[in-house]
């Protein structure tokens, strides 16, 4: 692989620092709702987040869907709704950014810019969030090798920016009974080629309630740098996501499980 | 296609309603400055000049009946504020500068009225238009206010009543938030817009340069040039119906400016804090040893600052703790002006600090 930044070889693991949060160093679960729906709705997820024990709050404002009729998310409004979150809870918040325009914007509110699956090739994108230093989390394409990933992970860090962070949440694969294939193999495979932390998505990898907590055992197990799961006060009437969003009583079980497992490897 | 007429044509009625009212609240302010400077409140000549004066216009739509009883009305009103005699002070910007909140943090009771420029407060104080007036003196970014120091050096007639320290949070507005991505170019106040120095450098945004933060919020909201935001507070976005697009965005949090409240006549009330103005002489250490008459009676100098006054020459404000009642300081004052020039006491005042 020509991996000139992104290789092992030339660094060693890279932290990056959130509000003193360290990822790469100790494990970091983010939790939040798929989309900023209302202010209620976001801070009720926030407090569970936090009495759960997550360090750092997800939240789409600007949401990539399928379909141009599906709820689109909030924009502005939602990122100041975030804002507001992080005001009461202390929570850093990472959010969306799927326009070029919007990068310095997004930038402006949010402590980490995340890259959807589906803009993970989106090279315009991609050098826009480069010429920032904020930390940035770049989720794997569905249809994307480990190569062509860590690829558009250059592309960031040859801009300038060292602060990134891979995101694993599934890929597609003949299989129809989950949402997606949760590659956990990557896990390892990332620690081999570069020093960039990983984080696990079992929301979107599983799309399924029941194999989240499993699935997060699994990737801790592994060596996932942390894990990103959706949280909603009321998955049911939630406007995105409904099967794979945790209530908060479902995440504080969740978090006391994984916590258990990462002590007993980790110490 | 009817319901989307309807609701732009009520839109404008909204629009036109709020700008009545905001001329409503002009002509009051007028009439309590007139109010400053007439005999007598009721002017019976002048009303019937006014009505004059409005009743010629032609093709109106406006019954000259209904336009008589509203000025009727309006003359009643506008006595009975005149007689109620209130406190006015003068502020340099347009409704919602943080000259404003300042002066509204000081004392609610005060009909703040704006001021196009730092020169007009000051001599609105002084031909008693104004009973206060409140100026920026210095901002913990942004630096001196030059101008206000200057004005302030070169009279010898208003003295300082209050000091008051005000925050400041800056906001960027937009009459569309959720249309950020067009905005271009943004007005502001050159402090303001120093003091955002970065988040405009970070979206790549052009500043230009207008007298106020909240006139510039006024200017965007009335006049929409294209691609045009403002920087000002969050107070203005209410005034002037803007949307907020980013709240917070200078260079560094602690932001704060302090104020000082202008008046022709001395606090009565004791101050806990002194203001005094001096020149040197062109001799070396002739600074040095005023500095250490204060140094000597352990009395804790808050703000020097330094002013070019003619060739070569500077004056020299001094703040320090303490109050003018004290024995104490007054010997210690004694002792200041035997070695300085031009030496003038400005004021004993509270500095009051708002969180």
């Amino acid at each position: 692989m020509d991996l000139k930044l992104a290789s092992r070889k030339n660094k060693k693991k890279t932290i990056v620092d959130v509000d003193g949060i360290k990822i790469g160093e100790e494990l970091v679960v983010i939790g939040g709702p798929c989309a900023v729906e209302s202010e209620e709705q976001t801070m009720k997820a926030a407090r569970a987040v936090k009495a759960g024990g997550g360090k750092i709050l997800r939240g789409g404002a600007f949401k990539p869907r399928t379909s141009p009729y599906s709820f689109q998310g909030l924009g502005l409004k939602g990122l100041r709704i975030l804002e507001k979150a992080k005001q009461e809870t202390g929570l850093p918040i990472i959010s969306e950014v799927m326009d070029s325009r919007d990068v310095t914007w997004v930038a402006e509110y949010v402590d980490i810019l995340q890259i959807g699956a589906r803009n993970m090739q989106n090279f315009s994108l991609l050098k826009e969030i480069g010429k920032t230093k904020k930390p940035t989390m770049l989720k794997r394409g569905m249809y994307s090798t480990l190569k062509e990933w860590l690829n558009c992970a250059e592309y960031i860090l040859s801009e300038g920016n060292p602060n990134v962070i891979l995101c694993e949440r599934g890929i597609r694969t003949f299989e129809s009974y989950t949402r997606n294939t949760l590659d956990l193999s990557m896990i390892p495979s990332v620690k081999e080629v570069t020093h960039l932390p990983i984080i696990i998505d079992p929301s979107h990898g599983t799309g399924k309630l029941s194999l989240i907590e499993p699935m997060a055992k699994a990737a801790v197990a592994a060596g996932a740098d942390g894990l990103m799961v959706e949280v909603h006060p009321d998955p049911k009437n939630a406007k995105s996501d409904q099967q794979q969003q945790m209530t908060p009583d479902q995440f504080k079980k969740f978090m006391k499980n994984v916590n258990a497992l990462d002590n007993f490897i980790n110490g | 296609m009817n319901d989307k007429l309807l609701k732009q044509i009520r839109k404008n009625i909204d629009y036109i309603d709020k700008k009545i009212i905001h001329l409503l609240n002009e002509r009051m302010e007028n009439a309590l400055k007139a109010s400053k400077v007439k005999e007598t409140i009721e002017d019976k000549s002048r009303e019937k000049q006014i009505l004059a004066k409005i009743s010629r216009k032609e093709g109106n739509l406006v019954d000259q009946e209904f336009i008589l009883e509203l000025y009727k009305s309006l003359f009643n009103e506008s006595r009975t504020l005149q007689e109620k005699g209130l406190k006015l002070i003068g502020f340099q910007g347009a409704h919602g500068a943080y000259s404003e909140m300042a002066a509204k943090n000081w004392n609610k009771k005060l009909v703040s009225i704006p001021c196009d420029t730092f020169a007009e407060v000051f001599e609105g104080v002084k031909t008693g238009l104004y009973d206060y007036g409140i100026l920026p003196v210095e901002n913990t970014l942004g630096g001196v206010v030059g101008t206000v120091n200057e004005l302030l050096m070169n009279d010898d007639e208003l003295k300082i009543v209050g000091a008051i320290e005000q925050p400041i949070e800056h906001c960027l507005l937009y009459p569309e938030a959720e249309k950020f991505r067009d905005i271009r170019k943004v007005y502001s106040h050159s402090q303001a817009i120093s003091q955002c120095k970065n988040f405009l450098e970070r979206n790549n945004l052009e500043p230009v340069k207008y007298y106020d933060t909240a006139g510039a919020a006024k200017l965007v909201a009335e006049e929409k040039p294209e691609a045009t935001g403002a920087i000002a507070s969050s107070l203005a976005a209410e005034l002037y119906d803007l949307e907020i697009v980013k709240q917070n965005i200078e260079n560094v949090s602690k932001n704060r400016t302090r104020f000082f409240i202008l008046s022709k006549t001395a606090q009565s009330k004791e101050g806990d804090k002194c203001t005094i103005i001096f020149s040197t002489a062109h001799k070396a250490g002739t600074l040095f040893n005023v500095l250490s008459i204060f140094a000597d009676a352990k009395i804790n100098l808050t703000r020097i600052e330094s002013m070019p006054s003619g060739t070569g020459n500077y004056s020299f404000f001094l703040d320090f703790i303490g109050s003018i009642k004290d024995e104490k300081i007054q010997k210690i004052l004694q002792e200041v002006q035997d070695n300085t020039e031009n030496y003038r006491i400005m004021g004993c005042y509270k500095e009051r600090s708002n969180q």
